[in-house]
């Protein structure tokens, strides 16, 4: 178990994690550690507290899992829908194509799983104790799986345009032009 | 209550190894610091002007793809052939201003200014060299990627607007071999890698020819685009704020929007202000690897605007930075037009 998934474990006995955290937390496939691990931080707080435990033997994973599932099923069925997206973005005019082409070939984001917004995650668990250089609340996450397909191409429209001034800017050519073909990757 | 006990842990050894460090940097010669900034003089020129196939691996999260490239500077221009590796079958060929492009489910098509063009970033390398102002440059040894000797230069942010970067730099040419970006954590956000290569000038004319069929539909870049000044571009609003160093960057122009380039030598951002589509865009942080999109609408009398920030940018400096926009003139920007 990695350091980050520790956080969340103690974001959540905190009751301050994040969906996406949790989400990770729940993939994870030592399971048995994670909940090893839950079960001994409850049982020490449960002894800080001088109380019981209650948690003790029981796997709330599921329940959760299905909290989160019920919760945003919406934003499940947009990453699904934006996995057709590609196809359908031929039936477009001619005309439209050569402008939206890109567009399209970002594949809507649809590769875009939540894994790839991985490193950010320990940012709401930081973000309070940073040395924040404004205003102190952290900043509010909009999970990728969350957008619909239309947002989707809105957003990586900007993205694209991002990847050209910063293949220019930066003057490295390779990485820009990598940058590009990441967001362009479809979601094998 | 366990976050805090960690997140106090945490301070104790990022105060104790702050103190390392400080320590460490007093007693280093100025002469690494020099040797470090000499090496990135040579980053930029060398990614144009030197000759080299390979392969390389980019990765952000967890998704890595890879992508073959050959690379030559001939009679003063950049000839270039990118191949993806996996997934989709793609290229990518371009030829002094000249870019041709096949990507996967889109058929052949032009990418125009997608593609920059050597002026651009030439005219652009110089400005790595004050990035010493912006990031502590230390000479983190020797290594070897993909066969060669390489140096590498570690650049850690000086302030918490920017992320630190780490690059691997082939010794006899400079040529740019391996990059990390890590966030404030130490978690790298973003890598990029040779696995193969070959530095050398005899690389055959058949290297760098389109041979995936289709309709090709090509164009010249157009470098007066990048002439137009940024005033121009930032018609109609202002930016209030900007982490210090980020300086507007040669961009080519793109489409309607209101785009502008800030690049503070490494690490560069786009803020973009249009009026708001029809599509509703939620207010936060979307993160990708080391970009994160921050987008907010803002309204001004009758009008609402669209305001993102795109860039490798730590969430909270993009968030300041597209807080920060002003809407002076909505005529301007296009609303209520077209």
């Amino acid at each position: 178990m990695d350091d980050r998934l520790r956080e969340t474990l103690s974001a959540m006995m905190d009751d301050e994690a994040d969906e996406l955290s949790v989400r990770r937390l729940l993939s994870h496939d030592r399971q048995d550690e994670l909940r090893a691990q839950w079960q001994r931080w409850q049982d020490v707080r449960d002894l800080l507290h001088d109380g019981h435990s209650p948690a003790h033997g029981m796997d709330v994973s599921v329940a959760v899992r299905e909290e989160l599932d019920g919760r945003d099923s919406a934003a499940l069925g947009a990453t699904l829908a934006g996995r057709d997206s590609k196809a359908r973005g031929w039936h477009w005019p001619a005309a439209a194509m050569v402008a939206m082409a890109l567009l399209v070939g970002f594949g809507a984001g649809a590769g875009w799983d939540s894994s790839g917004t991985g490193p950010a995650q320990p940012l709401a668990a930081a973000a309070p104790e940073a040395p924040a250089p404004a205003p102190d609340q952290p900043v509010r996450e909009v999970a990728l799986q969350g957008l619909d397909e239309e947002q989707w191409e809105y957003m990586s429209r900007y993205l694209l345009e991002h990847a050209q001034h910063n293949s220019v800017g930066a003057g490295r050519g390779a990485v820009g032009y990598a940058r590009l073909v990441s967001a362009n990757g479809p979601g094998y | 209550m366990y976050q805090a006990l960690i997140a106090v842990f945490r301070c104790r050894v990022l105060s104790v190894l702050m103190c390392l460090v400080l320590a460490l940097a007093g007693s280093v010669p100025v002469l690494a610091d020099d040797e470090a900034s000499a090496w990135l003089k040579r980053l930029g020129p060398a990614l144009n002007m030197t000759s080299y196939r390979g392969v390389f691996v980019y990765a952000r999260g967890e998704r890595v793809h890879s992508m073959q490239i050959a690379h030559r500077y001939i009679d003063g221009a950049v000839e270039e052939r990118l191949v993806l590796q996996d997934g989709g079958t793609g290229e990518i060929v371009r030829k002094g201003m000249n870019v041709v492009c096949v990507l996967p489910e889109t058929g052949r098509v032009q990418l125009n200014q997608v593609i920059p063009s050597g002026p651009f970033a030439e005219a652009f390398t110089s400005q790595l060299v004050p990035v010493n102002r912006w990031y502590q440059a230390e000479m983190k040894g020797e290594d070897r990627v993909a066969g060669y000797d390489v140096v590498s230069v570690a650049l850690s942010a000086k302030d918490p607007y920017r992320y630190s970067h780490q690059l691997w730099l082939e010794k006899s040419t400079g040529l740019l071999v391996k990059s990390h970006v890590r966030n404030s954590e130490g978690d790298v956000l973003e890598q990029f890698q040779y696995t193969s290569l070959y530095i050398g000038e005899e690389i055959p004319d058949s290297e760098f020819e389109i041979r995936t069929q289709g309709r090709e539909i090509s164009r010249t870049l157009d470098e007066t685009a990048s002439t137009e000044s940024v005033v121009q571009r930032m018609n109609g609003w202002q930016l209030g704020w900007r982490p210090e160093g980020f300086v507007p960057a040669a961009a080519p122009r793109s489409g309607k929007g209101q785009a502008v380039a800030f690049s503070d030598g490494l690490a560069a951002f786009s803020v973009f202000v249009e009026p708001a589509g029809p599509v509703t865009m939620p207010t936060g942080a979307s993160l990708i690897g080391a970009t994160t999109v921050y987008m907010r609408q803002v309204k001004e009398g009758e009008n609402v605007f669209l305001v993102t920030v795109v860039g490798e940018l730590p969430p909270q400096t993009a968030r300041q930075v597209a807080e920060s926009v002003r809407i002076e003139d909505s005529l301007a920007l296009g609303a209520g037009g077209s």
